[in-house]
């Protein structure tokens, strides 16, 4: 297991350095003058444009910026904001945990769901709950997740006055804190747990028809061991591997809920930071979602690991 | 009788005690409370000085106040400062200050703090804003005493009074903000009557009220501080969203950027609701046509352009109830000369006519043609994130119906300004929010082609000169006269096609009172109460 652990832990090391290669290049990959582009909404002199082109070391050879990035970055300096005038890791750090909150929490929403919804589907195959389960997974995948925020607003927010639609909730207050995530997390949940109910119900049914199972209910046991520790552990494995790909989808989903609700995000930081032709924020956030999304599959590499002892000694 | 009179007597008193205590409950209730606004955007910083951006000035003008104010009528008064002389030639401006201010954190404000904002701007260490078009040729700021600060500059400088009680050169805290480099940009220190106490990034900022501010402030009902106990900004970009969270009550207020109209339209008629309308001084919602570029360049195409956009069509589509029809490159507003909307009536025949005489006719597929060469241009369209802005499709739908192929280069900011330096394409649609008619300078002197804002790429000696002449003439009707001028010849040169004069529009619940705004059409919470 430590051995497996090690050789995940040694692989993700040449990914992120080509994360940050891509990254860093982003930069000169961009057709114009960076400086120029990024002072365009302030009335900047050519001496206010050199004295930002030296502050951000565009003059001396790539190899030597690449390595000030990668060194400054180890060193939690990932630069300064040009529009906000304020460190880059301090803009993340402000709104990167109410992303990662909505993210796992609308795994959690999507996984809860998802694995339900398949289990019942594939222990009621055929049947009326079969087919409604699946119908509402189509619906679910079908459905933008903005539209989903706004339909959810119109009706918890303006119609049953229930929920509020907007922002992130007063920090230090958990009841208003989760007042202001369960629209949110079920609006990009929802898509997630359509595709997650879908693989679980084809999982489970691939599983469902071994023998084993038989012997397991031939041995008396109750109905919730069978399918769940004997049937559900053993379909895990391609369900895990859909949380870790989902995780990537709701990263990206964040954007369009984070707008729609108003809510602090990653997701918004970066994209309002690439509209504004912030680079260094758009590179401190695209190297924070990436780092984010190769961990994530590392999780998942290792909950293979724990869930499927042949991995573990493979 | 002693007894009925007794009665009578008792009954009066008990009336007039429930009548004094529920006059006390009423005055009770709309003293206090929070009132909470939805914001379309965050501002890139709260730093008056150092911000471009006017979403700044929507939150700031409570928590920082200049030394002169403007109120929604146009005329200056003293605020921070208690008045203020001009030299003959125009060039020092020697304002007297109050001495019974201190900044929130408790530094005095005087002619030290004056000395020391102004310095700020012109550094070149600063990344100053707006505020340093309000400068320009600054000399320096002596301190004559502790209560007495002159400003000199190069030249003649009749602007800067309207700067000066613009917001963007707006007091912080000399102390506080040297002590707090970049939360400057969070929580900012000001004078003013309430104080910035949380800032959630990209969520909301809360401002609550300075319980020892104790003078009145120019635009105010009252002396002391302002009635409400917090005021809180959220971001929320989502227009729809933003509407709901005042249908609902989450917010009180809203701002109806990106509101479309219909749904303005509805919120009017909401008796629930009560819709603040004041319009922006500036320039108003403005295609600038480069006078450089094919086939823009051609005085006839600019003028048969200007008859053939209904500007009415403009506001019954899309600025219902959030703009009126625009006639110059200042708003009527700013200078109000109903002579300048005789200029260009919409008249397409006469616009057909134009270009036929210009040689510009009828082709195939619609597309006028001249020489064998189709009469194409491109509009540069600024794009917020929500793809090409509804006025740029309108327009571009109205020049083909002239038989003008408008192709719309939709793109961000960024390269939306380079190519706008560069004079790339046939002219930017934008606005330009000025406190003056100032303003024009930065439209359509030489000196700012290839910078802002003269996107127009005009070059005109005589505009020139009179632009600069309105500069340093201090006389409030010579200037009046010369921007007069200035805005006939533009017109007459069709040099641009002014479509929209907007409106500061903001959706309020009934129960909000007090809601004020100053002469850039920014709200003020001083006098607003909560009622039940």
């Amino acid at each position: 297991m430590l051995r497996f652990l090690s050789a995940r832990l040694l692989a993700t090391i040449p990914v992120v350095f080509g994360v940050t290669v891509a990254v860093f290049s982003m930069l000169y990959l961009i057709p114009g003058d960076p400086v120029k582009m990024m002072l365009s909404e302030f009335q900047s002199t050519p001496e206010q444009i050199a004295h930002m082109r030296a502050q951000l070391h565009l003059d001396d050879p790539p190899w030597v910026q690449y390595g000030r990035f990668v060194w400054n970055g180890l060193h939690g300096d990932l630069g300064m904001s040009i529009r906000d005038d304020r460190p880059v890791t301090q803009e993340i750090e402000e709104v990167f945990p109410s992303t990662v909150v909505l993210a796992v929490a609308a795994l959690a929403i999507s996984a809860t769901l998802g694995v339900t919804l398949g289990i019942i589907a594939a222990l009621r195959q055929n049947t009326w709950a079969d087919v409604t389960t699946m119908m509402l997974a189509t619906l679910g995948i079908s459905m933008p997740s903005f539209w989903l925020a706004l339909m959810l607003i119109f009706i918890f927010s303006l119609y049953f006055g229930l929920l509020p639609a907007a922002g992130g909730g007063e920090p230090g207050q958990i009841g208003d804190i989760l007042a202001h995530l369960i629209m949110p997390a079920v609006a990009l949940g929802v898509g997630a747990a359509a595709i997650i109910a879908r693989l679980t119900r084809s999982s489970m049914l691939d599983v469902l028809r071994l023998e084993y199972m038989n012997t397991a209910r031939a041995k008396g046991l109750n109905g919730a061991t069978v399918v769940l520790r004997h049937g559900l552990q053993n379909a895990l494995i391609p369900i895990i591997t859909i949380f870790g790909l989902q995780f990537g989808a709701l990263l990206a989903g964040t954007v369009f809920i984070e707008t729609v609700f108003g809510r602090p995000g990653l997701g918004r930081l970066v994209v309002n930071a690439i509209l504004n032709k912030d680079f260094p924020l758009v590179q401190g956030g695209v190297l924070v979602f990436a780092i984010g999304y190769v961990f994530v599959n590392l999780l998942v590499d290792l909950v293979y690991a724990v869930v499927d002892p042949r991995i573990r000694y493979g | 009788m002693r007894i009925a009179r007794g009665v009578w007597w008792g009954a009066c008193t008990l009336l007039l005690v429930a009548v004094l205590a529920g006059a006390g409950l009423v005055t009770a209730a709309t003293m206090g409370g929070t009132l909470t606004i939805g914001l379309d955007q965050e501002p890139p910083t709260l730093d008056p000085e150092a911000s471009p951006s006017a979403s700044t000035f929507q939150i700031i003008p409570d928590v920082t106040e200049s030394l002169l104010y403007q109120g929604v009528d146009g005329k200056i008064v003293p605020w921070l400062a208690t008045g203020y002389t001009v030299s003959p030639d125009g060039k020092s401006f020697t304002f007297t200050l109050r001495n019974d201010v201190k900044f929130t954190d408790g530094t005095p404000f005087n002619a030290d703090a004056v000395k020391w904002n102004f310095d700020r701007i012109v550094n070149p260490n600063y990344k100053a804003g707006g505020s340093l078009g309000t400068v320009v040729g600054y000399v320096g700021t002596t301190v004559v005493n502790d209560t007495t600060v002159r400003i000199d500059f190069k030249d003649a400088n009749a602007p800067f009074l309207a700067y000066v009680a613009g917001g963007n050169d707006a007091m912080v805290s000399p102390k506080a903000t040297q002590a707090q480099p970049n939360d400057v940009n969070l929580k900012p220190v000001g004078t003013g009557q309430f104080i910035i106490s949380e800032y959630v990034a990209k969520d909301h900022v809360t401002l609550v009220k300075n319980p020892a501010y104790n003078r009145r402030a120019p635009w105010s009902d009252h002396q002391g501080p302002p009635y409400v106990d917090r005021v809180i900004w959220k971001f929320i970009p989502e227009a729809s969203t933003r509407v709901t969270t005042v249908q609902s009550g989450e917010t009180q207020m809203i701002s109806t950027l990106q509101v479309p109209a219909a749904t303005l339209a509805s919120l009017r008629a909401d008796k629930t609701m009560r819709v603040d309308s004041v319009p922006y001084p500036g320039a108003p919602e403005i295609w600038m046509l480069n006078v450089k570029l094919a086939p823009t360049n051609d005085l006839k195409v600019r003028q048969a352009i200007n008859y053939g956009v209904s500007r009415e069509a403009f506001v019954e589509s899309l600025f219902k109830g959030l703009g009126t029809a625009a006639c110059a490159p200042l708003t009527l507003h700013t200078l109000n000369d109903p002579a300048l909307c005789q200029a260009y009536p919409y008249d397409p025949k006469k616009a057909a006519q134009i270009l036929d005489e210009d040689g510009w006719t009828m082709g195939p597929n619609n597309i006028r043609m001249k020489g064998g060469k189709p009469l194409t241009l491109i509009i540069n369209s600024i794009n917020y994130g929500n793809g090409n802005a509804p006025e740029a499709e309108l327009l571009q739908g109205q020049l083909l119906s002239l038989g003008i192929d408008a192709q719309l280069k939709n793109q961000a900011r960024p390269p939306w300004y380079e190519d706008n330096y560069h004079c790339a394409t046939n002219g930017p649609i934008l606005f330009l929010r000025s406190v003056d008619p100032d303003g024009l300078y930065f439209l359509f002197h030489s000196s700012n082609i290839g910078g802002n804002f003269n996107w127009a790429c005009y070059s005109n000696s005589d505009i020139d000169k009179m632009l600069v002449d309105g500069r340093t003439t201090s006389d409030p009707a010579k200037r009046r006269a010369i921007y007069d001028k200035i805005e006939h010849m533009l017109v007459d040169q069709a040099v641009s096609v002014p479509l929209v004069d907007q409106l500061s529009v903001w959706v309020v619940r009934a129960n909000v009172t007090g809601t004020k705004y100053n002469y850039s059409a920014y709200p003020i919470m001083t006098d607003v109460q909560i009622g039940k």
